[in-house]
């Protein structure tokens, strides 16, 4: 794991798809982004997570070269991404939550756009239109508007727009949210497929399953970079913590009951359960803790112990940082 | 700088106006609609105004005067009071909008050769009946005074004060082509930028403004894009507003073609470019339009465009200046009634360059700052 302030005096990294150090946006008297610093290697799908206005999309602005930075250094595939957007901009793809494709356009008319805007060889171009339209499902309904799309054809439009000049870099702003799970597992295949052919991805996300399908993660939490490292390197550090899976059924009170209970270190919902964090010096398992609660009057409350998810650690992570 | 992007741009953005219906309906319609309105509103002339007369003096030197005041055609005698006390409810009641008022000994003040003071009533609770109801009662007025003149001494100096103020007042004429210029800019104004006000911040809703921004295109290409197309639309418009203007309304066109190009396409510039600054500056559609209310009617009141600007309180008048509309007036109305050149124009057009500039150097700057948010 890797916290702010270590990497401080390694150079940037130009070898790097991103090499950030000391990043910082203000808006204001706010800081967005406080001076974090980031390394993410060619080839890797890398999970950047964070509850909504903690600097996620203030940080892929910067590196997409839309937004200056306050300070500090930004190197998007070896180039200065503050002084040459121009440079860096050909070779990077980007993908928002609201697929941004022109939804008065038809699905021909999208592609040709911004293939137009990349200013894509015709023959490229014709070799990148069938093999989007068939990866989107869209072959014979070229001349669809996109409007009329559903969800998840629409996902896969924008992802095959937003790629449409074959980047090197492609950034991924919560590219899920708002789309039905099994959508949501198929695009995910898709962004493998991308990887695969040694596209670098940079992903924001606030569902939790999908940090597992990174390679590497990065929390940032109130524009600071919390935690960093691989899903289990980032598991290891609730290490000297055990977490227990509680379902009642009146969940709502257990919660407040276990919120101010001796010996909890932390508890949530998670899904629609709860989740209670338990220090392995004063943890006495499962039963002791599901005695204590039908002591409290939750009779029904069934405890199991479980392996800490993705979310567990980012709940705790986020309440240190409270705390600190 | 990319020509290949611009026309990619234009060619997205007509592509899209195609598909909106009644956006190219609402462009074409819309000052079509508002200039037949608008003219005929205009055109209406003030006419049979329900008058009082209240003849104290019951003499052929009265009887000349009323007979003054009703040949004009604006004045049409509804009733003869006999007494002034009975005007306060013919006026309350609307029954009369103006009242003529002859004292007793009129005439024979006028034979020994005095001033007949004469009482002139004019219902003020609508300005516009006000001052032309006694814009004419003056004119009435002078005119009786003329033919006496005339009568006693045989000179003929004064009919030509008469005919001075007859064009001042003439009434069918001079409001509908000092309109119809007038218009021109103001429809031109008002579609343009309810137009383009949107043009931005739609896209910047649906998300495909910051989408657009991670790809090569540079501010200064898409609001090359964006204004272009409107921009063709706009001479469309006006071709259409103009030919309405000058075939229907039979507005004569005293001037020079290029005044009126130089001046319209200079004005189309300030209009889309505050259209788009709106738009750049607004978060969401509705904060646009709000915007947009919010220059529109100073705009329309401020001008001179509804208003004389001349018959505005001294403190308002400053404010003016910074309208752009009251130049594009200046310049239209100039060239279409009064044949006024590029020299006599100079100011004017002049200041459209300055708001120009200054409009779409604010708009460069703030496309580059809000991509940035």
């Amino acid at each position: 794991m890797t916290r702010e302030g270590e990497v401080h005096g390694i150079p940037a990294d130009p070898s790097a798809a991103i090499s950030v150090r000391g990043l910082t946006k203000t808006f204001g008297n706010f800081t967005a982004v406080d001076g974090i610093d980031l390394d993410v290697p060619r080839g890797q799908v890398f999970g950047f997570l964070g509850p909504n206005g903690s600097g996620k999309t203030t940080t892929i602005r910067i590196l997409t070269g839309t937004s200056a930075p306050r300070r500090g250094q930004a190197l998007v595939l070896g180039e200065d991404v503050v002084a040459h957007p121009e440079r860096v901009r050909p070779r990077i793809g980007y993908m928002s939550q609201k697929f941004a494709l022109f939804e008065d356009l038809t699905v021909d008319e999208n592609l040709r756009f911004y293939a137009g805007v990349y200013a894509l060889d015709p023959a490229v171009f014709a070799a990148r239109r069938r093999y989007i339209l068939e990866m989107a499902d869209l072959q014979g309904r070229e001349r669809e508007l996109t409007r009329n799309l559903s969800v998840g054809w629409r996902q896969r439009l924008a992802l095959g727009t937003a790629t449409i000049h074959e980047p090197a870099l492609f950034f991924l702003d919560a590219p899920t949210s708002g789309v039905d799970p099994v959508a949501r597992r198929q695009f995910w295949d898709l962004l493998y497929e991308l990887a695969g052919r040694g596209v670098t991805l940079f992903v924001t996300t606030h569902y939790m399953e999908e940090a597992s399908h990174c390679h590497r993660l990065a929390f940032i939490y109130r524009g600071r970079i919390v935690a960093e490292g691989s899903p289990s390197e980032i598991r290891a550090n609730l290490s000297t913590q055990r977490v227990y899976d509680v379902t009642v059924r009146d969940a709502d009170l257990a919660l407040s009951w276990l919120e101010t209970a001796d010996g909890i270190a932390e508890a949530y919902l998670s899904g629609a359960a709860l989740h209670a964090v338990i220090d392995r010096g004063v943890d006495r398992g499962a039963g002791a803790l599901r005695d204590r609660l039908v002591a409290a009057g939750f009779a029904d409350a069934v405890v199991v112990s479980v392996e800490p998810t993705i979310e567990d650690v980012f709940v705790n992570l986020v309440s240190r940082e409270r705390g600190a | 700088m990319s020509l290949t992007r611009i026309r990619l741009l234009v060619w997205k953005e007509f592509l899209q106006l195609r598909r909106d219906p009644l956006l190219l309906r609402l462009l074409l319609l819309m000052p079509i609609i508002q200039l037949v309105g608008f003219g005929y509103v205009v055109s209406v002339d003030v006419r049979n105004l329900p008058t009082a007369v209240v003849d104290l003096d019951q003499t052929v030197v009265s009887r000349q005067l009323e007979s003054s005041f009703t040949a004009s055609g604006y004045f049409l005698v509804v009733a003869r009071p006999d007494a002034e006390t009975q005007l306060t409810s013919l006026l309350d009641t609307g029954v009369a909008k103006v009242a003529l008022v002859i004292p007793q000994g009129t005439q024979d003040l006028l034979a020994r050769g005095q001033t007949a003071p004469v009482g002139i009533v004019v219902d003020g609770s609508d300005s516009q009946i006000a001052s032309v109801g006694s814009g004419y009662a003056a004119q009435a007025i002078a005119r009786f005074n003329a033919s006496r003149t005339a009568a006693f001494t045989g000179s003929l100096q004064a009919p030509g004060i008469d005919a001075r103020t007859r064009v001042v007042f003439n009434p069918t004429l001079d409001p509908i082509n000092t309109m119809i210029p007038g218009l021109v800019a103001a429809i031109l104004m008002i579609s343009l930028m309810s137009i383009m006000s949107q043009a931005v911040v739609r896209e910047r809703e649906s998300g495909t403004l910051e989408q657009m921004f991670v790809t090569p295109i540079r501010p200064s290409e898409y609001l090359i894009g964006k204004v272009a197309p409107y921009a063709l639309l706009a001479v469309a418009q006006l071709s259409v507003v103009a030919a309405i203007g000058m075939l229907w309304f039979k507005v004569p066109f005293n001037g020079s073609v290029w005044v009126v190009f130089v001046g319209l396409a200079l004005f189309l510039l300030i209009s889309v470019g505050l259209g788009l600054l709106v738009s750049l500056i607004s978060r969401t559609r509705q904060q646009a339009q709000q915007a947009l209310v919010f220059i529109m009617i100073p705009t329309m009141v401020l001008s001179g465009f509804i208003f004389p600007i001349e018959s505005m309180p001294e403190a308002i008048q400053p404010l003016t200046y910074a309208v752009p509309l009251r130049y594009a007036l200046t310049v239209l109305r100039g060239s279409f009634v009064k044949g006024s050149g590029f020299e006599a124009l100079a100011t004017p057009l002049w200041a459209m360059v300055g708001f120009a500039i200054v409009i779409f150097g604010a708009a460069v700057i703030a496309t580059r700052r809000r991509i940035a948010e």
